[in-house]
């Protein structure tokens, strides 16, 4: 296995213009336990953990190689709920949002916020330059995305309008280190509600019936509330896996629908 | 029988010495097995059925001997055909004679197939990909249902096999016991109760696979350097498969990394030795993970049938028992592991004089079982303690009380102790001691209960509940296991303890040395402790059954007392005083007069001065009972009505375990057992394909609990004495692993009034029975 550990960001597109099979090392909580799991011995790897670019953050641009362990202390606060739910602390420590990104598992706990936040992916390569692809555009499939074989993902851009009301919960097997049964983030703003869910369809999704039922609502009844339970269940394509079945998940994923709505009214 | 003393005046026992190998551990001393240097070792990699159950019609090694580095490849057809069990239990073992090293048949998915050994593990894995195997596969067997049915396939139909009772209609192993008329007692009691309960494959998962080093010695006697809980048996049992004499055997257990029982088994040792012996080589074999869940062994799934009866002011009358035990593929503990889920349950409970006891034990096409802490008993209190919840509830009873009025007291026995054994009949007992009474008052006390039980505070979505469930174990198998140590004295005055006690972990290695020098006065630095290992520690069944402190403990407290018998008529000649009133302290032996000679001076004399002898002693023991140490077991849950999901938010355990020998050690045994058993409440379970393959043989899909899933875990334990244990002492490994199924299930009960009546209790599971109740209101 050949391994560069690039020092910058042009060095890494470089190598990966070269060798678009490399495989991109970040905090590599994913990567290796594909290779350690699943015995998959990429070729070449480029670790992109010494580039620094990739590690500034700001309310509007988060680089691709921040970690959970800051993201837990950012701005965003459904952001930082989400990261304070991933791993343990040593996989927040070395885990990024650019590796939850790039591995796209529909389980990604930064995702429901992306989709919620209607952000974008950022993307480089040497021979294209950067492109930015709004989130619907980059998740394609489960643990598949748009990003070429010779892209970098640089950053996740956030318009400066999102909604400060946020909230995440996540239902899995245990508290400590677990894949989401079910994942749900909220942002209540002026223009309405917008509701996103992970691990109930093979992207993350936004539960845009629910949103639209709930924005026609001049005034958020308990009526409404089960209502948004109900429409949120329908509405999801999850699957029965031998994590949970396809009918909990629904279930549960109106439960936290309804639950997060509820939290940011008050 | 030893008079009883005050446990506050021992100088050694009842203190927290630390750990004797602590500091190795700490610092990462090559102490496993699997640290031992391979270099020169073949590495032995495992081909596995991918059938339920099939026979195999043809098997071509050729292709994966041919492949560059490989050394070795065994199957069926060039291992020995003698059957045996792979359960390392007493000679005879009460396990059925139904597999051989490498089945002809196999019998479920993940059944060795063929082992490679090869120079490298990769070689070795490779190479088992290059084997082809013909299967003609026949039908499989996926449950007890399936295995009960009228036409069901028959799992062991081979005539070798010998033990099993009933091969056509796959019934292992039948225990039936009437005391008194149940039925008359249960129609005659003015309020009766009867429970099913259901538990799951589970595994051990200890940190530390199963893992062993094979090699000769330099007269070619096999040394098998191996992660085991029974290093005797494993000598005795490879012996047998691999048809050496027992003395051609050398088996030395070095620190291992957790057993839980699933090192009671012989897995891997057979194999590896067999390697060794073809090749002359080294050899070394490792379960993975994914190995050690689905082809190791695991906790036997049960169906228990509870049914009481009992008087209107809650006085148990009768109390009937039914299981159904699941041993899947091969009979390991097939029949110990059913009969413990009756003979360590029901006596607690010996108030009703009419008590039935039905166990059948089944085979499956399914992973095995094999003895796992709890040992049935954890399956058995299951049903036992939901019953007595509901009976209870039935009552309008505080559940306390209902336990209060029915638990076995000091001076009292049982019926059960004597008809239920581990393949005979077991022995009569009286309980000597039993502080259940104050564990309850403890108990309740710090859960507050009384504030708590029936409140059903809410937060949000989540409804508070507190159970709670009492509970007994045995300490060593009466009248079967023995326990032997030797100790002798040095130059300086210190000891060598040799025991065939396997520390796995668990400290044993510590208290016991705490116990010879607690006898010897001197402090635990000047024992120097050696387990185990066939060639140079005496014989020792092992670690299960909770019988190291109690079995072993009394022998190293024998040894012990021989040893200082010997010092102290040495000293009476070196003080020219009476033997009688010498007292062995602080290092020396001191005199009625006061006067005394160090231990230093003692060993000189007696090794180079005069009438020169070996000070030293080797003593045995074997229980004649199996005192039951007793625990009270409370819990809070929170339950999240809306997803199903369950918190447990505080557990109090308390035990009497009769004199903690090294208290941290012991509460450290109650602390894990109590968090093995929530996860086994909560979140364990091997789910199982309908091809019978286990869909989740993985850290990452099999949930153990982690730090942020368990609550405060406050483990207490009473003052208690054994009279017949050493320095007063029982046992405590086990039982608080039988306490979190039943005391969660009954605080769920009490926070949201469902009954859960199938473990784990997974949100889903909490979120249907919730639903199942909503739809009847
Ligand atoms: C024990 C454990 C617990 C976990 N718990 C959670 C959890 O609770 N929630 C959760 O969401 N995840 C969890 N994960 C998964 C993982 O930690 C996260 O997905 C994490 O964000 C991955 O980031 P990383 O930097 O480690 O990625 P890496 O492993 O380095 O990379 C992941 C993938 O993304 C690609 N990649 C990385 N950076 C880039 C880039 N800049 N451009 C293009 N491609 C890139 C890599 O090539 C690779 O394919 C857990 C993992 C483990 C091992």
């Amino acid at each position: 296995m050949e391994f560069v550990a690039a020092h910058d960001l042009d060095e890494a597109l470089a190598a990966k213009a070269e060798q678009p099979d490399a495989e991109l090392l970040a905090g590599g909580t994913d990567l290796m336990v594909e290779v350690n799991l699943v015995h998959h011995r990429p070729k070449q790897v480029v670790s992109l953990r010494r580039i620094g670019e990739l590690r500034e953050v700001s309310s509007t641009r988060i680089g691709a190689g921040v970690t959970w362990s800051r993201l837990e202390r950012g701005d965003h606060r459904g952001l930082a709920e989400a990261a304070r739910t991933v791993g343990s602390p040593q996989i927040r420590a070395a885990g990024t949002i650019g590796g939850n990104v790039g591995t796209a598992s529909p389980a990604g706990d930064g995702l429901p916020w992306i989709a919620a936040a209607d952000a974008a992916i950022e993307v480089r390569s040497k021979a294209r330059g950067t492109r930015v692809v709004p989130w619907r555009d980059f998740f394609v499939g489960v643990k598949r995305t748009s990003l070429e074989r010779d892209e970098i993902i640089t950053a996740v851009v956030v318009p400066d309008d999102i909604p400060e009301a946020q909230e995440f919960a996540k239902v899995g097997a245990r508290n400590a280190m677990v894949i989401s049964t079910v994942s749900c983030l909220v942002m209540r703003g002026d223009d309405g509600f917008r509701i996103a869910l992970g691990s109930v369809a093979p992207t993350p999704i936004r539960a845009t019936a629910a949103e639209g039922m709930l924005n026609a609502e001049a005034k958020i009844t308990e009526a409404a509330l089960d209502e948004v339970a109900r429409v949120v269940s329908e509405e999801v394509r999850p699957i029965t896996d031998h994590r949970s079945t396809e009918a909990y998940r629904r279930h549960a994923a109106g439960v936290l629908a309804r639950r997060l709505v509820e939290r940011s009214l008050r | 029988m030893p008079d009883p003393v005050d446990p506050r005046r021992f100088a050694v026992v009842g203190h927290n010495e630390p750990k004797v190998d602590a500091y190795a551990l700490v610092t990462g001393k090559p102490v496993f097995a699997g640290d031992a240097s391979s270099d020169g070792a073949l590495h032995i990699a495992f081909l596995a059925s991918t059938h339920a159950h099939a026979r195999i019609t043809s098997i071509d090694t050729s292709r994966a001997e041919a492949l560059d580095g490989v050394s070795l490849v065994l199957t069926h057809e060039n291992t020995p055909a003698t059957m045996y069990t792979t359960a390392g239990q007493g000679f005879p073992e009460p396990s059925p004679y139904d597999t051989r090293m490498f089945n002809p048949t196999v019998r479920f998915v993940g059944e060795r197939v063929a082992a490679v050994a090869a120079e490298t593990p990769e070689i070795a894995r490779a190479a088992t990909k290059l084997i082809d195997v013909a299967y003609e596969t026949l039908p499989a067997v996926l449950s007890i249902d399936e295995a009960l049915a009228p036409d069901a396939p028959i799992i062991h139909g081979e005539d070798e096999a010998t033990g099993i009772h009933d091969a056509a209609r796959n019934i292992v192993s039948v225990v039936d016991v009437d005391i008194g008329d149940v039925e008359a007692g249960i129609a005659g009691s003015a309020v009766a109760v009867d429970t099913t309960c259901e538990t799951q494959y589970a595994q051990h998962v200890p940190i530390e696979p199963h893992v062993v080093r094979a090699y000769l010695d330099n007269d070619g006697r096999l040394v098998l350097l191996t992660s085991t809980q029974v290093p005797f048996h494993v000598r005795r049992i490879v012996a047998r498969v691999l048809d050496l004499p027992v003395h051609r055997i050398r088996v030395i257990k070095p620190r291992v990394g957790g057993g839980f029982g699933v090192k009671q088994e012989i897995l891997l040792e057979d194999v590896t030795g067999l390697v060794t012996l073809r090749t002359g080589r080294p050899a070394v074999a490792e379960l993975s993970r994914p190995e050690e869940f689905v082809s190791s062994r695991t906790r036997h799934p049960m169906r228990v049938r509870v049914r009481l009866g009992a008087t209107d002011d809650g006085t148990l009358r009768a109390v009937a028992m039914d299981v159904i035990s699941n041993t899947g593929a091969y009979g390991s503990h097939g029949l110990t592991v059913m009969s413990n889920a009756g003979s360590k349950t029901l006596p607690l409970y010996n108030r009703a004089p009419d008590v039935r006891y039905r166990g059948r034990t089944v085979y499956t096409n399914l992973p095995v079982g094999g003895a796992y802490r709890g040992y049935g008993a954890t399956q058995g209190y299951f049903a036992l303690e939901t019953a007595m919840d509901e009976l209870a509830v039935k009552l309008d009873m505080d559940p306390v009380e209902v336990r209060r009025r029915n638990h076995i007291r000091v001076g009292e026995t049982s019926p059960i102790f004597a008809a239920i054994g581990e393949g005979k009949p077991g022995v009569e007992q009286t309980v000597g001691s039993c502080e259940l009474e104050r564990c309850l008052d403890i108990g309740v006390e710090e859960i507050g209960w009384a504030d708590k039980r029936g409140a059903r505070r809410r937060d949000g979505p989540w409804v508070h509940g507190v159970g709670m469930s009492i509970h007994m174990q045995g300490s060593g198998i009466a009248d079967v296991d023995m326990g032997a140590a030797t100790i002798k004295m040095n130059d300086d005055g210190s000891f060598n303890l040799l025991i065939g006690a396997t520390d796995l972990g668990t400290g044993s290695d510590t208290i016991l040395g705490q116990i010879a020098a607690e006898v010897l006065g001197v402090p635990l630095a000047k024992i120097v402790v050696y387990s185990s290992d066939t060639d140079m520690t005496p014989f020792d069944v092992g670690a299960y059954a909770s019988s190291t402190t109690y079995v072993s403990g009394n022998a190293v407290r024998r040894a012990a007392e021989q040893a200082r018998a010997q010092i102290t008529a040495v000293a009476s000649a070196m003080l020219e005083e009476d033997a009688g009133g010498i007292s062995l302290r602080g290092e020396a032996a001191i005199g009625a007069s006061g006067n005394r000679v160090t231990l230093e001076e003692i060993a000189l004399r007696s090794l180079y001065g005069s009438d020169q002898e070996q000070i030293g002693a080797t003593a045995s023991f074997v229980g004649d009972e199996s005192p039951p140490p007793f625990l009270a077991s409370f819990a809070e849950v929170a339950v999240d009505t809306e997803t199903g999901q369950v918190r447990v938010v505080d557990y109090v355990a308390v035990a009497d375990c009769g004199v903690a020998i090294n208290p941290h050690a012991a509460e450290g045994q109650v602390e894990g057992a109590i968090a093995n058993g929530i996860g086994y409440a909560l979140t364990e379970e091997m789910l199982i394909s309908g091809h019978g393959r286990v869909r989740n043989p993985t850290l990452f899909d099999y949930k153990i609990p982690a730090a942020p899933d368990l609550p405060r875990i406050r483990a207490i334990l009473v003052d208690s004495y054994e009279p017949t244990g050493p320095m007063g002492a029982k046992s405590v490994a086990e039982i608080g692993i039988n306490a979190p199924i039943p005391t969660i299930a009954n605080a769920i009960y009490d926070a949201v009034g469902v009954r859960l009546r199938n473990s784990p209790f997974t949100a889903e599971r909490v979120l249907a029975a919730l639903d199942a109740v909503a739809s009847e209101d």
